[in-house]
């Protein structure tokens, strides 16, 4: 398999850490996606998806600081390492290069 | 209540299952995630004016439990796994390569462990194979779960009183299966099956077949396949026949058989129609036939119909779907009163069965366990002894054990040279857990090329397998599940036989055998149990072998009290009185003319042949019996062929039958209402598993008795011109019948065979089993003795002379023989004397045996060990000391 292969739902979760920035946490990228594109999406999939872009190197944990909400629990913070930015903006070249090659019809 | 609970809490079980399967550094992140959606959902719901309190919380807690559930997925609990048990995957990849580099360089180790559990696991296979089929046996039968066979058990106070289980037959009386379908609504259909054998002539082709008799219900009850012909038109009519393809090539070769008529003569000679062709019957089929024919063609069924007194059909009934078993049962036992009173009244008066025993019943045994119905009388064609299947699974076992016993023993023993290894995994960080899995990995590597090799080996064994078992087992049906058991064995096998090297190897201290290489010899004391249990396992079988080998020996010298060498025995083919007496005579005239021919006899019944072989006391012969079979008159005279007198009411007895009349004069007295004129010497008309009972040899035919065999001492020189010779002669006497013979020689020997199927089995079984063994052996004492190199260096340069050490290697495996001898005798002899006991006449379980058992299997360890003992005391003190 191609390594800089990323599937349709690793490659949105990315965008959103990159979004995200320091608040980039399993929690609050189920409600950032669910906010800005209406999609109800499963937090627990989210979660797998995080560990394996993290697997791959695209990004990167550490533990939060402790709050009083969340039962005191820690957040896991997702940060994107340069891999995962160097990716996405590979591929939305390739996306942009494929789109210039579709004529440019009235549609 | 809750209300005044400031913060509602998620479920805890949840929260438990969460932290049960989640990995530690994964935890709190997904905790805290999960607890964070569980307060905007109590958030989001008190907004909602609708719900109550309650309500909302219950909600929040439910969707709570639900999202923990959807954690529970291979991505987030196999992360989980690979990180708590610590055999990080990329390990494997090391330890297959250290596996097969340890495999690779030990070869003659792996190669004896190989060998041992191939041939250990292709037993177990092929065990597996048979007892696959004995539960397969009659399950094909699309109606198996509603046919039933009527059996019939009957009171004996012999039986009673010795506290046996009473008669028990799988025949019953002929009007029986027309009364049950007319009679009981849950019946719905019934057929009779019964066995008769006759000469079948289509041409001229005649051979003497067994048929097989039934009723039409047969072709809608049982699930044989007909090949051709109308299942619901077929024996419509008395004169059909269905026979199956091989018959149909038998005699009509490529010719179409339908519509054809063959002429079938057993007890009347008729001719039949063939209306149909069926399938033969499949291997794991109970029942088994070649030609069908209608029951109401016989004459015995139209003697028989209405007659409660003759128990010879086997009777099997298909119920209908909706009826009741045990109504049916109840229902058989009226039948019983209805029909049977009077007979049941008579036989009450004269055996007067305590009053809780029913003295004759029925019993419905469902058709898929028929086949194990062994003890069920005159049952099918096929049935099987459970026994079977035990013994020869214990015999597999026996020998898988002997070879894991191998690969534990040298695993143990040669551990010295893994040490170092372990020793250095654990210093760079390997966990106790990650040496056992590696090492039990080692093993089951093994076990899997031994599973292949042992695969192979199946498939080069079945065909004789097959033989031995009479069964039709192949390889290519459904060998899927084969292959799974094969590898679920091998994984068994491996992580049994691996586990305590396993767990031994991985206890090492790392300090201590890194410190220096004196540390090296390590001490595994459990080998020698092991060693002592494979020796007795083969001691076992050893002594098993010797001992059904002396009996198959006994069996063949020993001194029947005739003389069978040489005797053909030609059955006459014929069924009734007059013809047989004509045949017989016309054939013994022209025989006493060849000069090849010694002389000639008849008889009712040969040995090992005829129908009544076991009843039979009383046998039909000429004045040329005695002569012929060499036998001893010790009183009294043979018949006289010129004296017409002696044809009928004289006989001529043996000893057995003196002593159990207790005469003191046997000549003159009455036996039988006939008068004994001779005694003759004991001798074994029936098979060594039973006793010379008394007998009386005649001359009168009779309805029952007629010569059915003849008798021809022929002599040794050129034997197949001689038996051409007698074929021509057959021929012009009675051309339309087939010509048959056998040597009696082969017909005694016919008796044993399955006893010698089974001493083939055990001394075949013994062979490999001591090979496997004393290959361990050899393999064990080779690394003992290299673990004690430096100490044989030592002694020799001090003077040991090379007996000594010799002895010295020698006497600890002698020890254990001796030990393992005394273990095993006493379940050899158990077993011996369980198998001996079929037999009347039999080999003394002696001391010698014994002990010459022990001297082959001591023989053996001794000849294996002494090739290191010598090797060992051979070398130069030197050569090993020299880098002190």
């Amino acid at each position: 398999m191609n390594k800089a292969y990323l599937g349709e739902f690793e490659e949105l979760v990315l965008t959103m850490v990159c979004i995200l920035q320091e608040e980039a946490y399993g929690n609050a990228i189920v409600n950032e996606i669910e906010e800005r594109l209406g999609r109800q999406v499963n937090l627990s999939a989210v979660h797998v998806t995080l560990y394996r872009l993290e697997d791959k190197g695209y990004v990167k944990s550490h533990m939060g600081g402790a709050t009083q909400a969340r039962g005191g629990r820690r957040k896991r913070i997702f940060t994107v390492t340069s891999a995962g930015v160097a990716l996405l903006r590979a591929l939305k070249e390739a996306r942009i290069e494929l789109w210039r090659l579709v004529p440019q019809l009235n549609y | 209540m809750k209300k005044t609970d400031p913060l509602p809490h998620p479920p805890k079980a949840a929260l438990r299952f969460l932290a049960w399967f989640c990995p530690p550094e994964l935890h709190e992140g997904i905790e805290g995630d999960l607890r964070e959606t569980f307060e905007q959902d109590l958030q989001k719901t008190a907004d909602n004016p609708r719900g109550s309190d309650d309500y909302r919380i219950s909600r929040a807690r439910r969707r709570f439990v639900w999202n923990v559930i959807k954690f529970f997925r291979p991505g987030i609990f196999l992360r989980n796994k690979f990180s708590i048990s610590l055999i990080p995957t990329i390990m494997i990849k090391n330890y297959f390569k250290v596996a097969s580099r340890n495999i690779w360089k030990r070869k003659l180790y792996s190669t004896i462990n190989v060998f041992g559990l191939s041939i250990g696991m292709s037993f177990c296979i092929l065990i597996y194979l048979f007892i696959r089929d004995e539960h397969s046996f009659d399950l094909f039968h699309v109606h198996k779960d509603r046919i039933y066979r009527i059996e019939s058990v009957n009171y004996s106070q012999e039986k009673a009183s010795k506290g046996e289980t009473p008669y028990h037959y799988s025949s019953v009386q002929a009007p029986l299966a027309p009364i049950l379908k007319d009679e009981l609504p849950a019946v719905e259909c019934a057929t009779r099956i019964s066995k008769e054998s006759g000469i079948v002539q289509y041409g001229n082709k005649v051979f003497n077949e067994q048929f097989t008799c039934v009723d039409a219900d047969f072709f809608r009850m049982f699930s044989f396949h007909l090949l051709a012909g109308n299942p619901d038109k077929i024996f419509q009519t008395a004169q059909e026949v269905v026979i199956t393809p091989a018959i149909a090539e038998k005699y009509f070769g490529q010719e179409n058989p339908l519509g054809e008529t063959i002429s079938i003569q057993g007890e009347t000679e008729s001719s039949f129609t063939v209306t149909g062709i069926i399938q033969a019957p499949p291997g794991n089929s109970s029942l088994d036939f070649s030609i069908l024919l209608p029951l109401q063609s016989q004459e015995s069924l139209k003697r028989n119909s209405d007659n409660w007194g003759g128990f010879r059909y086997a009777t099997f009934v298909q119920l209908r779907e909706d009826a009741n078993l045990q109504h049916f049962r109840e229902n058989l036992d009226r039948i019983v009163q209805e029909h049977m009173a009077d007979r049941i009244a008579l036989w009450k008066a004269n055996f007067k069965p305590p009053a809780d025993v029913k003295i004759f019943q029925y019993r419905a045994t469902p058709l898929p366990d028929i086949y194990f119905k062994n003890e069920v009388r005159g049952s099918s064609d096929r049935v099987s002894d459970p026994q079977y299947s035990w013994i020869l699974g214990g015999i597999a076992i026996l020998i898988l054990v002997v070879a894991c016993i191998n690969y534990i023993s040298l695993a143990l023993t040669s551990s010295a040279g893994r040490s170092a290894e372990v020793g250095i995994r654990k210093v760079v960080g390997a966990y106790r857990k990650q040496l056992i899995a590696q090492f039990s990995l080692e093993s089951i590597l093994l076990a899997v090329i031994s599973m292949v090799i042992g695969m192979a080996l199946t498939m080069f064994f079945l065909p004789s397998f097959d033989e031995f078992t009479g069964k039709t087992i192949r390889f290519n049906t459904s060998w899927l599940p084969v292959c799974g058991f094969a590898l679920g064995l091998a994984i068994v096998i491996g992580i049994l036989a691996g586990s305590y090297p396993a767990l031994y190897l991985s206890r090492f201290r790392p300090a201590l055998i890194l410190k220096g290489k004196s540390a090296l010899r390590v001490k595994a004391g459990f080998t020698k149990p092991l060693v002592v249990l494979q020796f007795a396992l083969s001691f076992f079988l050893v002594i098993s072998a010797v001992i059904m080998m002396r009996q198959m020996h006994f069996i063949a010298d020993k001194d029947l009290g005739y003389n069978s060498d040489m005797i053909l025995v030609i059955p006459t083919q014929a069924w009734n009185e007059e013809e047989a007496v004509r045949t017989a005579d016309q054939l013994q005239a022209a025989l006493q003319r060849e000069s090849a021919v010694l002389s000639t006899t008849r008889t009712n019944n040969s040995f090992n042949r005829g129908r009544s072989v076991y009843a039979a006391e009383r046998y039909l012969v000429d004045p040329y019996y005695l002569e012929t079979l060499g036998l001893e008159i010790i009183q009294g005279r043979n018949f006289d062929v010129n004296n017409p007198a002696d044809k009928k009411k004289t006989a001529i007895v043996n000893e057995s039958l003196v002593k159990a009349m207790e005469w003191e004069d046997p000549l003159g007295q009455y036996i039988d209402s006939s008068r004994v004129i001779g005694v003759v010497r004991d001798y074994h008309y029936r098979s060594l598993e039973h006793p010379v009972d008394p007998m009386m040899l005649t001359m009168e035919t009779s309805e029952y008795e007629i010569p059915r065999y003849i008798l021809v001492k022929i002599q040794k020189t050129d034997v197949p011109t001689t038996i051409d010779r007698i074929k021509s002669i057959w021929t012009t006497i009675a051309p339309n019948k087939p010509f048959e013979y056998s040597f009696i020689d082969q017909d005694v020997a016919m008796q044993y065979q399955s006893y010698q199927r089974w001493t083939k089995i055990i001394t075949f079984s013994t062979i490999f089993a001591i090979l496997i063994a004393s290959l361990g052996l050899f393999g064990l004492t080779g690394i003992n003795t290299t673990n004690r190199t430096k100490e044989i260096g030592i002694r020799k340069a001090f003077g040991a002379s090379l007996m000594h050490i010799f002895i010295m290697i020698n006497k600890p495996y002698i020890r254990f023989a001796v030990i393992a001898f005394i273990v095993a005798v006493p379940f050899s002899y158990y077993m011996m004397n369980e198998w001996l006991a079929n037999f009347q006449f039999k080999v003394a379980l002696s001391w010698p045996l014994f002990a010459g058992s022990m001297m082959i299997g001591l023989l053996v360890a001794l000849l294996t060990v002494s090739y290191h003992g010598i090797k060992a005391a051979l070398v130069n003190p030197a050569d090993t000391l020299k880098y002190e």
